[in-house]
């Protein structure tokens, strides 16, 4: 079953008084099945964040079409689509964007006090959640006393806690080290195996390699994929790494 | 380089800064005019015509003086938050190469440029102000103008130099803060990852007694006296009590709330409540300085209006008749001679004589203990137990009441005008007099209207029975004096008429070298105009700059916050946040930012009118409703302004969170 259909994509950035029009996204076509865990490649200004923000409706494509279990989501009325993102879409951000003003716990909440739930029921949802998250100590605390894994697995509980059909996550690994980023993978990986879809933006081979499918997009259109099948980590590490050396040298493969 | 890349800068960067520097400039602006015209106005020769020039010169160089320590305090907290905003700036020229003499350059032309501007603006629209402020001080004051314009030398001066000192302040105050931090530091600027604040319950409670007990002397307190002296210690009880409780007791309350869980996890209170646990902690003094000065505005303003438009009540319990002739120390023969005086006078104008009072008296000083009362050579004017009597001799009284009134030698009447006795009896050091009646009215009510302490008029059988009262409290050798005389009467005829006849009295008693004087209500009009009008004219005029001193401190606020804020909104944006439900929020966090002080503010007034009107009867002020009305005005005129700038300034906020 299809849960994300992106269709002939086209965004083009014009400034206020109409100068230079830059051209991010030029025709992104890629569908997305439920349950997959699909990393987006690419280097820096090649296309992802706006490719993202589009598939989050933060921002408006200039033509083509994103449908999400079939419906357009730009045809989302401007009143409905903060209601949407939070029943739809949970998202996880390089810097965390945690609030200081809230702990840990309230943080997590914050998504659903917004969606107007009792504090029961956030409770309940939150049990599993921190538990599996290895976050049930830290719930007190604030986002400046923890440590950035932390930080970025309260901002996993958070996507998580409102169940929603797509995980967003936009270079999660960037803020962390090296140790931090191999546990969060690994839990991306072990949410997707529990059926969570998940679109994972990155320009780390490492964490692409986690992902069952990996889009490369160059120039604001998709370049190429790759598909994990039964690679384990390591060999998907290196095919990705192979074809980023490809797109990057400009074409022909030397084995 | 070039030589003008310094000041080339320097302007690009005020520029750059407009949303913060123009209001800072235009608050200079403001203070320098004020400041000028204030200084002007108490230089100004026209002033010299008044006939109590003195009291209206050391009212305004009063003002001048005010106006001045407020500039400074008030200059220097802007700046010191302009400062702040941009340590980021400079922290950024700092890392691009520029060392901190560079930046201290930059700074002094930055400085220099603003002190130029609002100088030369300040000064020069003072003095196009300045003929406005004059016939406006003249026209409260009713007094006429005369042409002409003038520019005193030293009041621009005393201008320049104060505010050059001002600015030179504040350039050396951001050049250390500049110099004290690390580029890096800088360039975080404000927003280091600030610690959820504590809870202070010692601090709460603190300020919680305080001002309990502020509000508890506000109430308890009866005498006028006594509210001179103890209402500034409930006025800094209250603003102590007003800082405890913004700083600390509004984060205890908001931890409260937040423990409840039920009220907390709602999308509404949920970001305002934490949001303002924060905001707390950074703001809590700025809110309390916002209500304090509000409340001193507001206070202010609605005294001085009410002493000039309740004046000429005044000038009746001051002077209970239009003419008053007072004397000590009159003997019978002498009390003849002025009544003859008297008579002429009258007769002579052809005026009569209304509403006479007249009797003869001798006042005592005393200090009452109950019914006891003594005599102390100790006596200090402030304390509560003094008591002023009037031993009035029978025979007066039922003339003024036609009354035939007998009494013994042991028996009296009593009438308390300020005070009370509560018993039978009354004692003077020993000497006991039983009260036969203690009276509702009393038409005699003369001279003490106007006095303070605890006052009773005493009527007693006969001359000989105020002698033997008399020695029992001073004892035997003392000597008294003769009686004194009161003698006041209400006339048809004009103010010239009554000013005539006061003159012409007065230079009848230095003939026959009375202890006395004549005195009324016209004659002292002009100086009570001076007076009230010149402290109206002080009260407006500091009012007005108040009021534009909160709305600057309130504007910098919410403009700090709005940075602050915009991240937070942000990432909640992010998270399913509607635009609808951000404003929202916004709207009650700064809703309650801004009426919280004003709130505090008319509470602290409700509860200081009692000790206020206390304090108005001072001044002669007994007229309570026009007191009320024109407090609820003032502060409702407040309030609209206040509103007014909570408008605009929500609407630059929203405008830099969204």
């Amino acid at each position: 079953m299809t849960l994300l259909e992106v269709n002939n994509l086209k965004k083009v950035y014009t400034t206020r008084f109409g100068g230079n029009a830059v051209q991010a996204l030029s025709n992104v076509t890629f569908s997305i099945e439920k349950g997959e865990f699909v990393a987006i490649m690419g280097e820096s200004g090649s296309g992802k964040t706006t490719l993202l923000n589009i598939v989050a409706s933060l921002d408006k494509p200039t033509s083509g079409e994103v449908l999400l279990n079939g419906k357009d989501i730009a045809t989302i009325r401007e009143k409905e689509i903060s209601a949407f993102r939070r029943d739809n879409l949970g998202f996880v951000f390089q810097d965390f964007n945690l609030l200081d003003t809230f702990s840990i716990r309230d943080n997590i909440f914050l998504p659903l006090v917004l969606a107007g739930k009792s504090y029961n029921e956030m409770n309940e949802r939150l049990k599993p959640i921190a538990k599996r998250l290895e976050i049930v100590n830290i719930l007190e605390k604030y986002p400046y006393e923890v440590s950035g894994g932390q930080k970025q697995r309260t901002a996993v509980a958070r996507a998580l806690i409102t169940k929603p059909q797509l995980i967003l996550a936009d270079e999660p690994t960037g803020a962390l080290d090296s140790r931090a980023s191999d546990g969060l993978l690994k839990l991306f990986s072990e949410i997707n195996e529990d059926g969570q879809t998940i679109l994972l933006v990155t320009h780390s081979i490492k964490a692409a390699s986690h992902a069952k499918r990996v889009l490369f997009i160059k120039d604001g259109e998709v370049f190429h994929q790759l598909y994990k099948a039964s690679m384990s980590n390591e060999e998907m590490y290196q095919k990705i790494s192979d074809t980023l050396t490809m797109i990057a040298t400009g074409g022909v493969r030397n084995e | 380089m070039n030589r003008f890349f310094y000041p080339r800068l320097a302007a690009n960067n005020l520029k750059k800064n407009s949303k913060t520097y123009i209001p800072y400039i235009l608050a200079c602006i403001g203070t320098i005019m004020m400041f000028y015209n204030m200084s002007f106005l108490a230089r100004a020769k026209d002033i010299g015509a008044l006939s109590d020039h003195r009291t209206l010169r050391s009212i305004l160089s009063l003002g001048s003086a005010v106006i001045a320590i407020f500039s400074v305090i008030f200059l220097f907290y802007t700046n010191s938050f302009l400062i702040k905003r941009r340590k980021k700036e400079f922290g950024l020229f700092n890392i691009l190469g520029m060392e901190k003499k560079h930046i201290a350059k930059i700074m002094f032309f930055e400085t220099l440029f603003v002190a130029l501007i609002s100088l030369v603006a300040g000064i020069f629209i003072g003095i196009l102000l300045s003929k406005l402020m004059i016939l406006l001080l003249f026209k409260i004051i009713s007094f006429e103008v005369s042409f002409g314009f003038e520019i005193p030398v030293p009041s621009v001066l005393s201008t320049i130099v104060l505010f050059s000192g001002i600015f030179i302040l504040n350039l050396i105050y951001n050049i250390f803060q500049v110099h004290l931090s690390k580029p890096i530091e800088l360039l975080k600027g404000g927003n280091v990852g600030e610690k959820e604040p504590k809870t202070k319950w010692i601090l709460t409670i603190v300020g919680a007694v305080c001002l309990g007990i502020g509000y508890y002397i506000a109430l308890a307190t009866e005498s006028p006296l006594a509210a001179l002296t103890i209402f500034f210690v409930a006025v800094v009880l209250v603003m102590i009590g007003t800082y405890c409780l913004f700083t600390a007791g509004s984060i205890a309350l908001l931890k409260i709330l937040r423990r409840n869980k039920k009220y907390y996890y709602k999308a509404k209170h949920f970001i305002s409540v934490s949001g303002m646990i924060y905001r707390m902690k950074q703001n809590a003094v700025g809110l309390s300085n916002i209500c304090i000065l509000s409340t001193a505005v507001i206070i202010m303003i609605s005294t001085t209006v009410s002493l000039y438009a309740g004046m000429e009540d005044v000038l009746r319990t001051r002077y209970p008749r239009n003419i008053i002739v007072s004397a000590s120390d009159v003997s019978d023969e002498m009390a003849g001679k002025l009544d003859a005086v008297i008579a002429e006078l009258t007769a002579k104008d052809n005026i009569d004589q209304g509403n006479v009072i007249r009797y003869r008296s001798m006042p005592l000083i005393t200090i009452q203990n109950g019914t006891d009362f003594t005599v102390s050579q100790t006596v200090s004017y402030t304390s509560e137990n003094i008591a002023l009597i009037e031993l009035i001799p029978v025979e007066y009284y039922n003339k003024m009441e036609n009354k035939s009134v007998s009494l013994s030698g042991e028996e009296v009447l009593i009438y308390a005008l300020r005070g009370g006795i509560s018993g039978s009896t009354i004692n003077f050091n020993g000497f006991e007099l039983s009260i036969k009646e203690s009276l509702d009215s009393f038409s005699l009510e003369g001279e003490m209207s106007a006095v303070l302490a605890n006052s009773y008029y005493v009527v007693v059988d006969s001359v000989d029975t105020i002698n033997r009262i008399y020695h029992s409290l001073n004892g035997n050798e003392a000597d008294m004096e003769e009686l004194s005389y009161y003698y006041g009467f209400d006339v048809e005829k004009g103010s010239d008429v009554q000013i005539n006849l006061v003159r012409t009295l007065n230079n009848e008693l230095s003939k026959l070298s009375v202890k006395g004087h004549a005195e009324g209500p016209e004659i002292s009009r002009d100086d009570f105009l001076t007076l009230y009008g010149g402290l109206f004219f002080l009260g407006i005029f500091l009012g007005l700059l108040f009021i534009m001193a909160t709305v600057l401190i309130i504007y910098y606020k919410q403009i700090a916050e709005g940075y602050d804020d915009r991240k937070r909104f942000e990432i909640m944006q992010k998270v399913g946040m509607s635009r609808a439900e951000i404003k929202k929020a916004i709207q009650s966090q700064v809703l309650t930012v801004f009426f919280l002080p004003l709130a505090a503010a008319v509470i602290h007034i409700a509860f200081a009118f009692k000790v206020i009107t206390k304090l108005l009867s001072v001044f002669n002020l007994t007229n309570i409703p026009l007191f009320a009305l024109s407090t609820a005005l003032t502060i409702l005129v407040f309030s609209v302004f206040y509103a007014a700038v909570y408008a605009l300034t929500a609407k630059t906020y929203y405008k830099i969170v969204s």
